[in-house]
């Protein structure tokens, strides 16, 4: 692939940026307590120690691959017994405290599966509601004048604020755990699959319509065969964006249920102050939401390719 | 060690005689994320007093976005863990809740400030930030300053209030001169960042007489007039108080079983027992009665808050006896 | 479609219709609603709407707008005169109200005036018959106050607390939003510009910056809290992050929207890269760099409103809302949800507007 290079280049050039704002960002907490130490501290050694700092203001890249790594599959997570009956540098190995991993709650692997339910949920009564609303759209004027302003509107309310009032709502009528998540991730992810869904829904042009009407295509054929095929492109760009708000609307709907999942792992992390924790968990998010909307770009990959429309 | 009229022995028999078979489900919402904070709940639900008592507890821990009024009032929970002064303010706003237990008899609720910010005496807040948390908790420390005098807005005169997340960053960061922190809690989280205690000045609530009854055990008032549930609360009180018995005996094995709820697998088991420790001195020779001179000291300390008094009327009807004297007649 | 569209209305109008005489026939307690009144504007606005189709086009209107304001004093009447002792009768007109709303928003529609102030009509109706809806079911039911308030009290507090979220609305939108959104469209702007110079940069960057974008702002907001501090400059910041990526994007992706024979002519008139870039690429990427400042203008908002959730001085819609919560004054949460989305969406409004006057050659400013 030819990005190759320029994605290593641009990631090293990142990485090194970073390593040099630690020193600084965490010098003054050094500067600080050698001050009320009433002891000199050379630079050299201000540096290692900006490097190795447990409650960091900017952590080291290493300590947050260490973090990453001890949180996930390391002794921490998959607790004493995995650790010692098993060593992560044999792929059997790795692949027991994987699955060990999944079990224990002190990992992030367990934590991003709770949040990967619910995302996937979300996700789907997202698209099938944002599906449905945009052949609403475009086949019904009258939703099309009233429905699709206030769908604008709906996105301009902080769900961060709406979350917490949604769920206690849904548990005085008896859901509760899974579901009131996935509402709110839901409501963060239709509104992409609707916008998508309409522009590809009123895509095809003049010509193709009437071409559909020379062949006396029934209403039911002409969005078979001809918008809903058309719209797939605009469907998959939404997809995903949708797929990485869906993501965002369960973290924000994990934080009043606090039943497991990366967003309560993130906020945990910020109460007792442990920064490589926050900063790990962090990342698994970012490294789950890139994977997922990874696949669904091959899955338009392949759908696409095969209904001749390749990108 | 704690007092206690009746003994575990007597009260299980009295259950195991009349007792029906299946368990009465009660769940519980806490003020605050799985900790030792609320050591005597787990104590009683892994040592199976509530079981005992013929209860199916459920223990729901809360967090920043939860407001466990809400969570009581929507019907997600039987009895919530909250304290006085929000829950008193709720009252006022119209939200029908009743206290029935006070296990935490002394506030662990004060200001931890940077010795080298000149803060010797509360007079000298005057100029300088404070942070604190919100979400009721910034009751009594705004009642604090009311009745000082000292107002809020900030300026040489005032203090500059900063609502901070609940860490304590903000101080350790000085963006903030003085933050709001729990004895069991957040003070330690300092001492733990490297802090030595001649770095720091305290001051501690109880110490100035602004302190306030702080996690008390409340039901919706609409539920208090079924007898049955009183009985349930009774049994549901009495095991708990049971509870923290046990854990305040037995801090390193309560704060284990902290651990072993806490969903987030953040906790550290250093921390826990130091918690749990901390709830000894706050809790020792509490019988979970509320004491109504205890009571009135909280509802006057709240009425007195000079131009922004947290509730305008002595509340009415706001604690019964009735579930204390229930679970202490077996 | 217009066989369609005539087919819905008449199930809509005979669903309303069957509605109407439900609520007359169907068990009514004395004295509570539905009451005379609340039948006869019923009554009214459905012998309007059968009158509709028949009309020419200004009769239309006004037969539509006596419709509406039958509608108004029956949706009055339902949800403000309650008395706690309705039977099945008030449930039935409640059903023929919200169809009767239906079935006016869609003849609205059927009007052939759709540009500018008219086209708000439709919405406002749906917009008018949500709150309606939301205000009688939460007095029916007897929703207690802590969990949802009414529309009216939420009113009520808008006005008595006007001063509290104007200085809000300062603080977060005036200082943070706006500082943020300022810095963070116009350096992806730059940056835009620098990407597209360097074709090496443009493949390395934008996976990259894909990766960073989907951090999530829950975990980001603190952090920025903690360097930036409790004021507008870490809500500002938090702002930058959230409408840097989107920006960029669009940005770059606009600039390669110009096809190759423009560019070639361009190249004919040796024009250099910056003359090419004025005339032709620029004009050319507009579309698609308001596409992005429409995208950005939501998300500024609400970046600050989420970042001051965690960590604020005492003021500021974030801080306001989040507090509020915990006081249970959910009248006040809602006003300030209710000003955050209406700042929101004239924020969105004013860059949609201006982009009908910068691209009014591109297709999608068409009418459809």
């Amino acid at each position: 692939m030819s990005r190759t290079l320029p994605v290593l280049t641009v990631t090293a050039v990142l990485i090194a940026l970073w390593y040099l704002a630690v020193i600084p960002m965490n010098a003054t907490w050094e500067y600080d307590q050698a001050r009320r130490a009433g002891a000199e501290l050379p630079f050299a050694e201000m540096v290692a120690r900006t490097m190795a700092q447990e409650r960091p203001v900017l952590p080291a890249p290493h300590q947050v691959v260490i973090g990453l790594y001890e949180q996930t599959v390391g002794c921490d997570a998959v607790g004493r017994r995995m650790c010692r009956e098993t060593t992560p540098l044999t792929v059997q190995g790795f692949g027991q405290r994987v699955v060990a991993a999944f079990t224990s709650n002190r990992s992030l692997v367990y934590h991003a599966g709770v949040t990967l339910s619910a995302t996937m949920l979300g996700f789907l009564i997202g698209t099938g509601g944002g599906i449905l609303l945009a052949i609403g759209i475009v086949y019904n004027r009258a939703m099309d004048a009233s429905v699709m302003p206030w769908a604008i509107a709906s996105q301009t309310i902080p769900i961060i604020a709406l979350a917490p009032m949604i769920i206690v709502v849904l548990n005085s009528v008896g859901i509760s755990g899974l579901i009131p998540k996935a509402i709110i991730a839901a409501y963060l992810s239709f509104f992409p699959v609707v916008v998508g869904m309409v522009k590809g829904l009123r895509s095809p042009d003049a010509m193709q319509m009437d071409q559909m009407k020379t062949w006396s295509a029934t209403g039911a054929q002409v969005f078979a065969r001809l918008r809903l095929p058309m719209s797939m492109p605009y469907l998959f760009a939404s997809l995903k964006v949708g797929i990485a708000a869906a993501l965002v609307g369960t973290i924000v709907g994990e934080l009043p249920v606090q039943e497991g999942g990366l967003g309560v792992r993130l906020l945990s992390g910020s109460y007792y102050g442990q920064t490589i924790q926050i900063w790990a968990a962090l990342f698994a998010a970012a490294i789950l939401a890139a994977g997922l909307v990874g696949i669904v770009g091959l899955i338009e990959r392949r759908v696409l390719a095969r209904m001749g429309m390749k990108r | 060690m704690m007092k206690y009229g009746w003994a575990g022995m007597a009260a299980a028999l009295g259950m195991t005689a009349g007792m029906a078979s299946a368990q009465d489900a009660v769940t519980l919402q806490l003020k605050w994320v799985t900790q030792g904070q609320f050591a005597g709940y787990y104590v009683a639900l892994d040592n199976g007093y509530y079981e005992e008592e013929g209860l199916d507890v459920t223990i729901r821990p809360g967090g920043p976005d939860i407001a466990p009024v809400q969570v009581l009032m929507g019907g997600g929970a039987d009895v919530m863990v909250d304290w006085m002064p929000s829950a008193l303010a709720a009252r006022e706003q119209g939200a029908p809740v009743v206290n029935i237990a006070q296990p935490v008899i002394r506030s662990g609720l004060m200001l931890v400030c940077w010795a080298d910010a000149g803060i010797a005496t509360p007079e000298d807040f005057r100029g300088h930030k404070i942070g604190t948390w919100f979400f009721g908790n910034e009751i009594p420390l705004l009642n604090w300053l009311s009745q000082l005098g000292i107002p809020t807005t900030g300026g040489e005169d005032g203090a500059e209030i900063l609502r901070i997340g609940f860490n304590v960053d903000p101080l350790l960061q000085h963006q903030a001169d003085c933050v709001t922190a729990m004895t069991y809690n957040e003070y330690w989280q300092v001492i733990d960042a490297g802090v030595t205690p001649e770095q720091i000045v305290v001051f501690r609530y109880e110490d100035y007489g602004v302190a306030t009854l702080e996690d008390g055990l409340w039901v919706n008032e609409a539920n208090l007039s079924d007898p049955a549930f009183v009985e349930r609360m009774a049994r549901f009180v009495r095991a708990s108080m049971r509870g923290w018995e046990w854990a305040l005996a037995n801090p390193e094995a309560a704060a284990e079983m902290v651990l072993d709820h806490d969903e987030t697998g953040a906790q550290t088991l250093e921390h826990q027992v130091r918690m749990v420790r901390e709830m000894a001195a706050l809790t020792e020779g509490s019988t979970g009665v509320l004491d109504e001179a205890a009571y009135q000291r909280t509802v006057d300390t709240l009425l007195g808050g000079g131009s922004d008094p947290v509730i305008t009327r002595a509340p009415e009807g706001a604690f019964t006896h009735a579930v204390t004297d229930a679970a202490s007649m077996e | 479609m217009s066989g369609l569209l005539q087919g819905q209305g008449a199930w809509i109008r005979l669903g309303f219709g069957a509605a109407v005489l439900a609520a007359c026939w169907l068990p009514r307690a004395a004295g509570a609603e539905p009451g005379e009144l609340t039948l006869i504007a019923l009554s009214a606005a459905l012998a309007l709407s059968v009158l509709v189709p028949g009309v020419a086009l200004a009769g239309r209107a006004v037969l539509l707008l006596a419709m509406g304001g039958a509608l108004c004093v029956a949706g009055v009447e339902l949800a403000f005169g309650q008395t706690g002792a309705e039977a099945q009768g008030f449930w039935a007109a409640a059903i023929a109200l919200w169809l009767g709303a239906w079935l006016l928003v869609a003849l609205v529609a059927d009007l052939p005036w759709r540009r500018g102030p008219w086209g708000l009509i439709a919405p406002l109706v749906f917009g008018a018959t949500i709150l309606w809806a939301w205000e009688t079911v939460v007095r029916a039911l007897d929703v207690p106050r802590v969990i949802l308030p009414a529309p009216s009290e939420i009113a009520a507090r808008l006005a008595t607390s006007s001063e509290t979220l104007w200085i809000d609305m300062l603080q977060t939108f005036g200082r943070g939003a706006l500082a943020g959104f300022a810095i963070g469209c116009g350096s992806a702007f730059l940056f835009a510009l620098v990407v597209d110079r360097y074709p090496f940069l443009k493949r390395g960057l934008l996976p990259v910056g894909n990766f960073l974008a989907a951090l999530p702002i829950i975990g980001t907001a603190p952090i920025f809290v903690m360097w930036f501090g409790f004021d507008w400059p870490s809500k500002a910041a938090v702002v930058v992050a959230m409408v840097f990526f989107p920006m960029l994007v669009n940005t770059v992706q606009g600039l390669t929207a110009t096809e190759a024979m423009q560019r070639d002519l361009m190249h004919t008139y040796s024009a250099s890269w910056g003359q090419t870039l004025f005339r032709l690429r620029l004009p050319a990427a507009m579309p698609f760099i308001f596409n992005g400042l429409k995208i950005c203008a939501t998300l500024a908002l609400i970046g600050a409103i989420v970042a001051e959730f965690f960590g604020s001085p005492t003021y500021g819609m974030g801080f306001r809302i989040s507090t509020e919560v915990g006081r249970l004054s959910l009248d006040m949460v809602w006003a300030e949800i209710a000003v955050a989305a209406a700042l929101g969406s004239a924020f969105y409004g004013v860059w949609a507007l201006l982009e009908r006057q910068v691209t009014f050659w591109h297709p999608s400013q068409r009418g459809r």
